[in-house]
């Protein structure tokens, strides 16, 4: 060949052949036991700093709390705790601790543990997304306001701030003050603010997690000797500890997060990290100090953060991953028809213990001082009742979620009854408008006020990151504009600026949507107290506010979930902030032939070590017996 | 003169580098800031009282622009590593504020060298294919073997990545099981990648190789080796694919630039785990340090490879050093 076209290949070739060795060396390891695909990356191992439910399905594998949500039978089961006793008037708890219990590292898992790991959760240095669900614990809202105040009086002082000695006080102030305390190393004693049903459901919560202090600190390795708990030993320094320090100007305790990495995250669940690659995957394997070996049915698992769904899909169909956990192509709900009509048996369709609704804004006026039909609850009625749910489900998402006219999915909450809510009546829209004093007055085909003023167009906000929402907002203006005879703007916006949209109350009708924390109706319900966070409608009733606080305080579990339904049908009945659409749904593809032990929970909690592949158990079966 | 002019050129473009850096990063910091958002909120879902959300904003410096700017500078310049207020990297592009169990450094180390991976064998790929199509079509115009090649290269700019990556997987990876479907670590998970990146280039490859081997066959020096007798294959790549080839090598430097940075779409649908995906999540999900510390990487990455394009060029065609130093 010529040496122009070797000199002008050759470099190439040599490339391409750099580049085959070099990715070679990247190693990817063993398949291993169960392949999942979860719907993007972890965004934290710091039990914590949770919030989001992927990151919580791996802490939940990772760590261990006092008691599980038992997925099979309700209820729940006992898991660091072997046992647990309540008091009379609901508000003492103590918590009983398997002496069995080991960190990965051999340590025994002790109170001690989870009192540290609590003061973590409470305290504001952590900035921690649920602390504030934990605040029914005695004197830890106080605790917060307290060391809040601390830090800004320091720094608000002349002379320098003394990071570690303010701290010091906190610890002490935490010990004296808040609810929580050690009564010997496997005995735990949590005092309440006020009874709290559901108690144990927060305990069961991955945020309530216990963390093994020397590691998330940091300490020198020397400082800490195999199999003696943490407490026995002699704190080293603060300079010594590698990943906590002080902020010299605000005087917080700062955390680095870097003990979350394989190799250094010591956990007490079923499950150590053995491998973790930002954005590409994770891998556990099966924790060597892990009290219920027998009850692990996989050695390993890998999560695999594909980010694309269309891709997802074709890797589960070409068989390199077993599950996925969220599907969301834009064909899923022709994968759901297939799945009703018997053609695919791997696709599953489970509802979630959550409810996709569009808000009204409930205050007197827009920004700028513009009219809001919505301030009065005649109107907002009126839109509820032209809603035709079934046509949305069936024909506009085709997912067939359950159409719900409530915003706590029906029958989600053992001993909950929920009320009707509105139904489609589209008669009964057009006169709860006309009653509210919206009529076609002069017969130009638009509704008039008493004063003459026109119905304002209506905006309707949806969020354009997936196309669900556009095509359930072009629905609800086709069937507003057609039964009550309004004129129905679309607003589509991204996701941030939607959410800033919400925040100031700039728009008319937005969509939402929720998913509930821990199984009682007031995880949902809370959303409409006037002062909640997420009262984004800025629906204030001061009816609501006084009924959930005489809820709170109601020691008569049936009294209280009748007392929370009658709120919930004056809210969905009567004042209609939200218009609840449907229970949201998720989209599960696994062979059920191969793979056992996936939960339907609507709580989307999965215990990760029941699940096993049958196929790799028989395949491994014949491999140990001749 | 002329000789001292390319070491005089460089050190000038180099001195100039900083500037660039900080121009951009303070135009890239006051464009972040504008945009609404916090980091520290999720996208979906539940929003903590007021009272964490402002520890939360305190913990990262985020309720002070002043601050935060003159923090990240230090960090990120090497300022306060020189001063010995930190150990560590001499360039600290801090934590991410999303995932917060990374530092940038660390997220930039593991994707970095991915993205220019690809890039690479993208650029390589597509010349193989593109020069060979430019060639073939160039020697018989007009022939099928040229409309073939035309028609491929006008598919492969004008069909999306997203589509022709979904294609090659369902066809390559699904029903053929050749190669996997996503993910990366064995050289079988480059291929596809690469060769759905590869395309849009080796089209425009080919057509630039394909009009300037036209031109040349038909110039006085090819004649002259033809009438020579000359076999045609010696005729073809040594007298003419050599002169059609400098509009190609001037069209590399920014299309290798181009595949190492702007390979979004195709990492995406291959799941590879590079930098584009994640700076657009960074961008989306205003993940301040992780969207600076891309876009100072990346200028630096631009800047650097157009220096080296304009070497090349020096050294290559002198010709290009008389034009250039008298602009």
């Amino acid at each position: 060949m010529d040496g122009v076209m070797l000199r002008l290949l050759l470099p190439a070739l040599l490339l391409l052949s750099t580049i085959l060795v070099v990715a070679r060396c990247d190693d990817h390891g063993d398949r291993s036991d169960l392949v999942i695909v979860g719907g993007g990356e972890v965004f934290t191992l710091d039990p914590q700093r949770m919030s989001y439910l992927r990151d919580m399905r791996m802490g939940a594998a990772l760590y261990e709390g006092l008691v599980r949500l038992d997925l099979d039978n309700g209820g729940f089961k006992p898991a660091a705790a072997r046992k647990w006793d309540v008091s009379s008037d609901g508000l003492t708890w103590v918590f009983h601790l398997r002496p069995e219990s080991m960190w990965s590292d051999g340590s025994p898992v002790t109170a001690h543990d989870f009192a540290w790991s609590w003061l973590r959760l409470l305290a504001p240095d952590t900035a921690a997304d649920y602390s504030n669900l934990f605040f029914m614990i005695k004197g830890s809202r106080a605790f917060w306001d307290w060391r809040q105040e601390q830090l800004d009086e320091a720094c608000a002082g002349a002379e320098g701030i003394d990071g570690p000695a303010l701290w010091t006080k906190a610890e002490e102030r935490f010990r004296d003050t808040v609810g929580i305390e050690v009564l010997d190393d496997y005995t735990l004693r949590l005092e309440l603010e006020h009874p709290v049903p559901w108690l144990l459901d927060l305990l069961a919560f991955t945020p309530a997690s216990p963390v093994h202090r020397p590691t998330v600190e940091g300490w020198p390795r020397e400082e800490v000797r195999t199999g003696v708990g943490w407490h026995q030993l002699e704190p080293p320094p603060w300079s010594s500890r590698r990943f906590v320090d002080f902020n010299a100007k605000s005087g917080r305790l700062q955390q680095d997060h870097r003990w979350a990495r394989p190799g250094r995250l010591v956990g007490n669940g079923p499950y150590i990290l053995d491998a973790w690659r930002y954005k590409r995957d994770m891998r556990l394997k099966r924790s060597p100090t892990w009290r219920d070996p027998d009850g692990v049915q996989n050695n390993s698992i890998t999560t695999l953060a594909m980010e694309d769904p269309n891709t997802a899909v074709l890797a589960y169909e070409s068989g390199s991953v077993d599950w996925i956990n969220g599907v969301n192509v834009d064909y899923r709900a022709d994968l759901v028809e297939m799945a009703r009509s018997g053609k695919r048996n791997d696709v599953h369709i489970i509802p979630a213990f959550a409810t996709d609704f569009f808000s009204f804004n409930c205050r007197p006026e827009l920004p700028g001082g513009d009219l809001n039909p919505f301030a009065d609850a005649l109107v907002r009625r009126a839109f509820a009742r032209s809603v035709d749910r079934s046509v949305i489900v069936d024909n506009v998402t085709r997912l067939h979620e359950p159409a719900i006219a409530t915003l706590i999915p029906p029958g989600s909450i053992p001993g909950y009854v929920s009320p009707d809510g509105l139904q489609h009546d589209p008669d009964q829209a057009r006169a709860d408008l006309s009653e509210a004093g919206w009529i076609d007055r002069n017969g130009d085909g638009t509704l008039e006020s008493e004063d003459g003023t026109s119905f304002p167009v209506i905006s309707l906000l949806y969020t354009t990151n997936t196309p669900r929402y556009k095509r359930i907002a072009l629905a609800l203006r086709e069937q507003w504009e057609r039964v009550l005879g309004v004129e129905v703007e679309l607003v589509g916006r991204d996701t941030k600026f939607y959410k800033n949209d919400l925040r100031e109350g700039d728009f008319m009708i937005a969509r939402g949507s929720w998913y509930g924390d821990f199984g009682d109706p007031t995880t949902f319900l809370e959303l409409c107290r006037s002062t909640d966070g997420n009262n984004d409608r800025g629906f204030v009733d001061e009816r609501v506010d006084r009924i959930l606080d005489a809820a709170a305080m109601e020691r008569d579990p049936q009294a209280r979930m009748s007392m929370l339904s009658e709120l919930e049908r004056y809210l969905f009945e009567e004042q209609v902030p939200m218009i609840p659409i449907c229970q949201i749904v998720d989209i599960h593809m696994y062979d059920p032939e191969s793979i056992r032990g996936i939960t339907h929970h609507p709580r989307q909690v999965q215990s990760l070590w029941n699940i096993q592949r049958t196929d790799r158990q028989e395949a491994m079966a014949q491999v140990t017996s001749p | 003169m002329k000789r001292g002019g390319l070491p005089r050129m460089i050190a000038t473009r180099l001195l100039q580098l900083p500037l660039i850096l900080l121009a951009i990063y303070t135009i890239t910091f006051m464009l972040i800031w504008i945009i609404p958002g916090n980091p520290l909120e999720k996208p979906e879902g539940r929003r903590p009282p007021a009272e964490i959300v402002d520890a939360m904003q305190a913990r990262y410096n985020l309720d002070d622009p002043v601050v935060f700017y003159g923090d990240y500078l230090s960090g990120v310049s090497g300022l306060d590593w020189v001063l010995g207020d930190r150990e560590g990297p001499v360039i600290d592009f801090g934590p991410s504020l999303r995932h917060e169990n990374w530092t940038v450094n660390e997220i930039l180390a593991a994707q970095l060298p991915v993205s220019i991976l690809l890039g690479l064998s993208a650029v390589s790929l597509a010349c193989l294919i593109g020069i060979g199509a430019g060639v073939l079509g160039a020697v018989r115009p007009g022939s099928l073997l040229d409309l073939g090649s035309l028609l491929l290269a006008l598919v492969g700019i004008s069909l999306p990545a997203f589509v022709i990556g979904t294609l090659l997987l369902v066809i390559f990876a699904v029903h053929l099981g050749w190669f996997p479907v996503g993910g990366w670590g064995e050289p079988g998970h480059i291929v596809l990648p690469a060769l759905a990146l590869s395309l849009p280039f080796a089209a425009y490859i080919a057509r630039l190789t394909r009009s300037g081997m036209l031109e040349e066959l038909q110039s006085d020096h090819v004649r002259t080796a033809r009438a020579k007798g000359m076999p045609e294959y010696t005729v073809v790549l040594k007298h003419a694919l050599k002169n059609a080839l400098l509009p190609v090598l001037s069209y590399l430097g920014p299309a290798t630039a181009a595949a190492m940075t702007g390979s979004f779409v195709v990492e995406k649908v291959f799941a590879v785990p590079g930098v584009g995906t994640h700076f657009v999540d960074a961008v989306l999900g205003k993940d301040i340090t992780l969207i600076l510390a891309v876009v100072l990487v990346y200028s630096a990455m631009l800047v650097l490879l157009n220096l080296c394009v304009d070497v090349l060029y020096r050294w290559i065609d002198p010709r290009i050093e008389t034009a250039g130093s008298m602009a």
